[in-house]
């Protein structure tokens, strides 16, 4: 019997890894195809100088929801409304703050309720009222507050933000992340060169532990120094230039971030909006969204863009790395179980057909896969059945590939033009590299089956906090009395982990 | 006893031959896989040394543009800045060019970015015939040419935009092989830069391209390009041309109908709104609406107020919109708008139909404070809405 389960583990790995590496190289090769069409075609300077000078630039609306804020809000609010672009509003939601997050934005920027027109396009819970400025600074006009009541997700906050928002493109963000200035130019510019209609625009992100952050403005990129963001940060980056990339140009991506994505309103509130249960709730709107196009035979891309437009601050620790990635765990297994009708179903074209099918074989399936590995091999071990001449020569090729994919995405990160701006800040890229099969990559298996675990068995979860300790500054914060920047070294503020 | 030495040669063999007996003990996927682990080595270190090459040259072409920057700058703006035109050798002269100047492809790069961040300093107060004497006394036509004409698609893209961004006025004649090349963009930017420095008619590709696709993109740099058109006195095509092409190209009649309103053309008028009175299509009607409303065409209130109640939710607000910028003073405009009030369910005709009853000056006013005085519970937030000067009622979506 244990024989048969030897010979059997070993030709499904074998076949499982000889599928999962040949998807990585098929990937690798069509994001360097997407990204040699960028490089051809693509001139940011051009295209901001272009869009400034056009009455055609659309508007956009950048919603991002606040809970508990206070320490950070105000400059990071400041600092979307100093954004460059001709036309855009920003919408925060106050979803029910129990601390002084509202009282702030009131005092900051001269806030007054406005007898506003609600319509409840998306459902939320109840909306308590609508703010603008009185002030005559025309950035604060771009502002408007939603207060309404918790709602217990970042999910129904924006939904309330998309219900009063004005323009036909909306950026959902969250409002400790860092924009670029230019981020704005940037996605709306493949909603304007398709032919068809874009109706999601993905935007590469970065981890800001590490950077230096100024007044809410990126100063310096630079790579984290602690072991956790900056395997995160590589993660991350792997993720949007090869992984993301690569399903963009088969107009197949699974998902627009919730960090920072822009979305075609009038699409997103036909689908309902963001769904208040999930827990992969960004994954989830864009399933809902090919969903509708797709039943309504409407043709449609979603676009990845290479450019990193948003900085936001990713676990520091393990212990919050870990409530991350097991209700990212739990989101995925969740998404299957609603949109499973949608797998390897050709009605929702690549989507469907392919990527969906990708994901459940070798996103959902493989930490399954790869705790049965470690388990066998120590099992190997015991048994004094290990063949040492094989092992190092499968495990060496293993190693050596993980390198290759990481030198391919430092020269796709160069290419495209958005790099650290001190080439050595990528030796961190490479130690990181180095250590992660060892040290990340086994912990991630574990998080995720405790993810699965817990949807299985049903057992309650609740969006945690997230423990930040706050972005570099350049130079040492001012101390003021009611707008502590985020600039703060190791601030143990408690926040919403969306 | 006779010693034998080795060839080089028989020593790599030798352990060629070791290893490939080593390799041959193991079974095939396992030599399947060292041969794949192999090739990602080579790969790793290929990519590693491409990396440190492409830094290595980025970092010397930052240094070149830096050098022209702290050589030139100051003297390239001594040029641009003087009313009178210069003479060539006057501005080689300020720009202390050697005798026999040539420039090789990569330094001729290197001045693109001081050249741009010239024009952009100085925009507006540039003049033009010696910034012309400039860029062709450091040979940039030449060099755009030569990049028009390479065969790297890049290149030639970087060139036409290089040349649009720097106002260089490269000949018409080195955009015209490109007019109707499959590749789209390469197309897309020599019909640009056609329709930029064209002196006759070159808007002919436009109206004449049966497979013509025009996209937002499209769109923004055309504008742009009939700014800068207009802005030097080159001749302006004619919109109404492009509205009646054949066959119809939705969006370029869209664009056509939008720049007669954002140039003001009212001679049009007359024209836009007999194609209103025979269109059926609901985005092209819109555009025409909304330009003879924001042209305050008074002759076309009566259409508008003949299709009304055919039409569709997003048309009525259109017109709505376009009734209240003509403004004519008609009481039966007001009367009209406050009848489809009642009637209309959805809440953005609403809003805009209220806020244009309260913009229509004294008659509207009127109608809007009785309606407010008869009205249900239902309007109230409407009314609240409108009345409040914090908010844009404009856009309520």
């Amino acid at each position: 019997m244990l024989e048969w389960f030897d010979v059997f583990f070993s030709i499904f790995v074998a076949i499982y890894s000889f599928f999962v590496l040949s998807s990585y190289v098929a990937m690798a090769i069509l994001a360097f195809l997407e990204h040699r069409k960028h490089y051809t075609y693509h001139d940011d300077a051009y295209t901001i100088e272009e869009l400034k000078k056009s009455p055609y630039t659309p508007g956009i609306s950048i919603v991002a929801p606040a809970y508990n804020e206070e320490k950070t809000v105000i400059t990071n609010v400041k600092s979307l409304l100093s954004l460059d672009y001709p036309d855009f509003e920003v919408v925060i939601v106050n979803d029910g703050s129990k601390d002084k997050t509202l009282e702030l934005l009131i005092e900051n920027f001269d806030l007054v309720q406005v007898p506003y027109a609600y319509v409840e396009k998306i459902k939320t819970k109840p909306f308590k009222g609508l703010y603008k400025t009185r002030s005559d600074n025309p950035a604060f006009k771009r502002l408007t507050v939603v207060d309404k009541v918790n709602g217990g997700t970042k999910a129904d906050a924006s939904n309330a933000g998309v219900n009063v928002v004005s323009n036909k493109f909306f950026v959902c963000t969250d409002v400790d992340c860092v924009l670029d200035q230019y981020a704005l130019y940037r996605i709306i510019w493949p909603t304007m060169a398709s032919t068809r209609r874009v109706i999601a625009v993905s935007a590469t992100m970065r981890m800001s532990n590490g950077s230096i952050v100024e007044e809410g403005k990126m100063v310096d990129s630079r790579p984290p120094h602690d072991l956790i963001p900056l395997f995160q940060d590589l993660e991350y980056t792997r993720s949007f230039l090869i992984g993301k990339t690569a399903l963009a140009r088969l107009n197949a991506l699974q998902n627009v971030s919730g960090g920072f994505g822009m979305f075609d309103r009038e699409i997103v509130i036909k689908a309902g909006g963001y769904d208040g249960d999930s827990f992969a709730e960004d994954m989830d709107m864009v399933a809902r969204m090919i969903r509708y196009m797709c039943d309504a035979g409407e043709d449609y891309r979603i676009v990845q863009i290479p450019e990193t437009c948003c900085w936001t601050e990713g676990p520091p620790n393990l212990k919050v790395l870990n409530r991350q990635r097991t209700r990212w765990g739990r989101g995925l297994f969740q998404f299957f179980s609603v949109h499973r009708d949608m797998v390897a179903n050709r009605n929702y074209r690549r989507y469907g057909g392919f990527t969906l099918t990708y994901i459940l074989l070798f996103e959902l399936l493989a930490p399954v896969v790869e705790f049965t590995g470690y388990i066998t091999v120590i099992w190997f071990f015991l048994r004094g059945a290990v063949n040492y001449n094989t092992i190092w020569i499968a495990y060496l090729g293993l190693y050596v590939f993980a390198q290759l994919l990481t030198m391919v995405i430092i020269s796709y990160d160069t290419w495209v033009g958005t790099s650290f701006k001190r080439k050595k800040d990528y030796l961190w890229f490479v130690l990181a590299s180095l250590l992660e099969p060892i040290l990340y990559h086994p912990l991630n298996v574990w998080f995720s089956l405790r993810g699965y675990w817990k949807h299985i068995w049903g057992t309650q979860m609740v969006w945690g906090n997230m423990t930040r300790k706050g972005v570099q500054s350049a130079k040492p914060a001012a101390p003021k009395p009611i707008a502590p920047t985020p600039v703060q070294p190791v601030s143990q503020e408690k926040k919403t982990d969306a | 006893m006779e010693y034998y030495t080795l060839s080089r040669y028989a020593y790599w063999k030798y352990y060629i031959l070791v290893f490939y007996y080593r390799l041959a003990e193991y079974p095939i996927p396992v030599r399947l896989w060292m041969l794949f682990g192999s090739i990602c080595m080579l790969l790793l270190v290929a990519i590693v040394i491409g990396n440190a090459a492409r830094s290595f040259t980025s970092y010397r072409f930052d240094r070149l543009v830096q050098h022209n920057r702290e050589r030139y700058y100051e003297r390239m703006k001594t040029v641009v800045s003087q009313a009178r035109t210069l003479d060539p050798a006057e501005v080689s002269a300020i720009l202390e060019l050697p005798k026999n100047f040539k420039m090789k492809e990569r330094q001729n790069r290197s001045f693109v970015p001081v050249l741009l961040e010239l024009r952009r300093e100085m925009e507006g107060s540039i003049s033009q015939p010696n910034w012309v004497r400039l860029t062709q006394a450091l040979k940039m036509p030449v060099y755009f040419e030569s990049q028009i004409l390479s065969r790297k698609i890049r290149k030639r893209v970087q060139g036409f935009k290089d040349v649009a961004d720097l106002d260089a006025n490269l000949k018409e004649a080195v955009a015209s092989r490109y007019l109707f090349t499959k590749n789209r963009k390469l197309q897309m930017h020599a019909r640009l830069h056609a329709a930029r420095f064209g002196t006759s008619y070159p808007f002919k590709v436009l109206e004449e391209d049966p497979n013509l696709v025009f996209t937002d993109e499209m769109v923004v740099k055309y504008h742009n390009v009939l700014v800068y058109r207009q802005n030097n006195g080159l001749t302006m095509p004619n919109f109404i041309r492009w509205c009646n092409r054949v066959p119809v190209n939705e969006e370029l009649r869209i664009f056509a109908v939008n720049e007669i309103r954002l140039f003001n053309r009212r001679e049009d008028c007359a024209e836009l709104l007999s194609m209103l009175e025979s269109s059926r299509d609901e985005a092209f009607s819109c555009t025409l609406i909304r330009a003879l409303g924001e042209m305050e065409y008074v002759p076309a209130e009566k259409e508008f107020l003949r299709r009304y109640l055919s039409a569709s939710f997003t048309e009525r607000q259109v017109l709505a919109e376009a009734l209240g910028a003509i403004h004519s003073g008609n009481p039966e405009v007001v009367r009209f708008l406050a009848d489809d009030l009642v009637q209309t369910t959805d809440y953005v005709s609403r809003m805009t139909l209220l806020r244009v009853i309260h913009d229509y000056g004294a008659i509207g006013l009127q109608t809007y404070e009785k309606i407010k005085a008869e009205s249900n519970f239902e309007l109230e937030p409407y009314f609240a809405h409108i009345e409040c000067n914090l908010i844009d009622s404009r856009r309520y979506a």
